[in-house]
């Protein structure tokens, strides 16, 4: 069952660059109006409430309150809005990795869920199964990564 | 007023220059993936790792729409799964151990490079992923057998 055509030529290399590009536009379109918003946060009280809200239940994964804005916007958006506040939150190298190996295992739960329903899956087992890899892996990488 | 504006100019800059980050990483990858689907590397690698499904007591044909998942997407995936299901009547059991597989691990390269752009360790993330999804299926597939044993039993 082949699905491509197996033959190189220009417009390989030009289909290439405009899927970059797309996934760099549908990015870009989430990624910089929440960047803006999570900007004008930093600024206001309402971050410090955030930060402080949500701090014992991110330090289970070693990250700052904060981060929860990334965690729930992957969630319940995609992984771009993820993105757009991860770039927007000065988080470190090791923060981000956590943050990535969590969202990796769990996000746009909308989406991905009715996708799995469609094959026969049940949304419910799909959730917990996808969030408590989230869990585990936030946990195991904030101990053993230096 | 001008509290405002140096909002306004940290976030445009700094918005800008992430996208222009992920960028640089994400367009020679999608070029790089395109390359390896039209000289059909993606069609070779499916067929060579698609018969390790059998760790998991499934149909050969059913790790085709498992591996172009991993590799491409999970909505491209879910395409090939319908079509591989049509196709060669797939069970019920390699659909859902397929879709538990795509469910920890889609995408992996776009994914992946997306967050190692804005500074992740790629490599690590999408080991991981991968072998979490490996064992998760796994499970998975003791659990149908002994579900449809106890079914056989009734």
């Amino acid at each position: 069952m082949n699905i491509y055509r197996g033959k190189l030529d220009a417009t390989t290399i030009k289909r290439g660059f405009f899927s970059g590009l797309e996934v760099t536009w549908q990015l870009a379109r989430i990624v910089v109006p929440i960047y803006f918003i999570v900007t004008f946060l930093k600024y206001t009280p309402l971050m410090n409430f955030i930060t402080s809200i949500f701090s014992p239940l991110m330090g289970i994964f070693g990250l700052p309150g904060k981060a929860a804005i990334a965690l729930v916007l992957g969630n319940l958006v995609n992984l771009y809005a993820a993105i757009g506040a991860m770039v927007s939150l000065s988080l470190t190298p090791k923060e981000i990795t956590i943050l990535g190996i969590m969202l990796s295992f769990c996000h746009s739960l909308p989406v991905e869920t009715a996708l799995a329903r469609k094959i026969g899956l049940s949304p419910l087992n799909v959730i917990l199964v996808r969030a408590s890899l989230a869990i585990a892996s936030g946990i195991l990488f904030n101990l053993f990564l230096k | 007023m001008f509290f405002i504006s140096k909002i306004l100019k940290e976030a445009f800059l700094g918005s800008l220059s992430s996208v222009k980050q992920i960028a640089i990483i994400v367009i020679p990858i999608m070029m790089f993936l395109e390359i390896l689907k039209d000289i059909g590397i993606i069609d070779r690698i499916a067929e060579l790792f698609s018969p390790l499904v059998r760790v998991y007591g499934m149909k050969k044909e059913s790790g085709f729409p498992l591996v172009i998942g991993v590799i491409i997407g999970i909505s491209y995936g879910a395409g090939v799964i319908f079509r591989a299901s049509k196709e060669f009547s797939l069970p019920k059991k390699d659909l859902y151990l397929v879709t538990y597989f795509l469910i920890c691990a889609h995408a992996i390269f776009e994914d992946t490079a997306i967050i190692a752009a804005i500074g992740a360790n790629g490599f690590l993330i999408l080991s991981v992923r991968l072998i979490a999804a490996a064992l998760l299926t796994y499970a998975a597939s003791k659990w149908f057998d002994k579900k449809a044993q106890n079914e056989v039993n009734l």
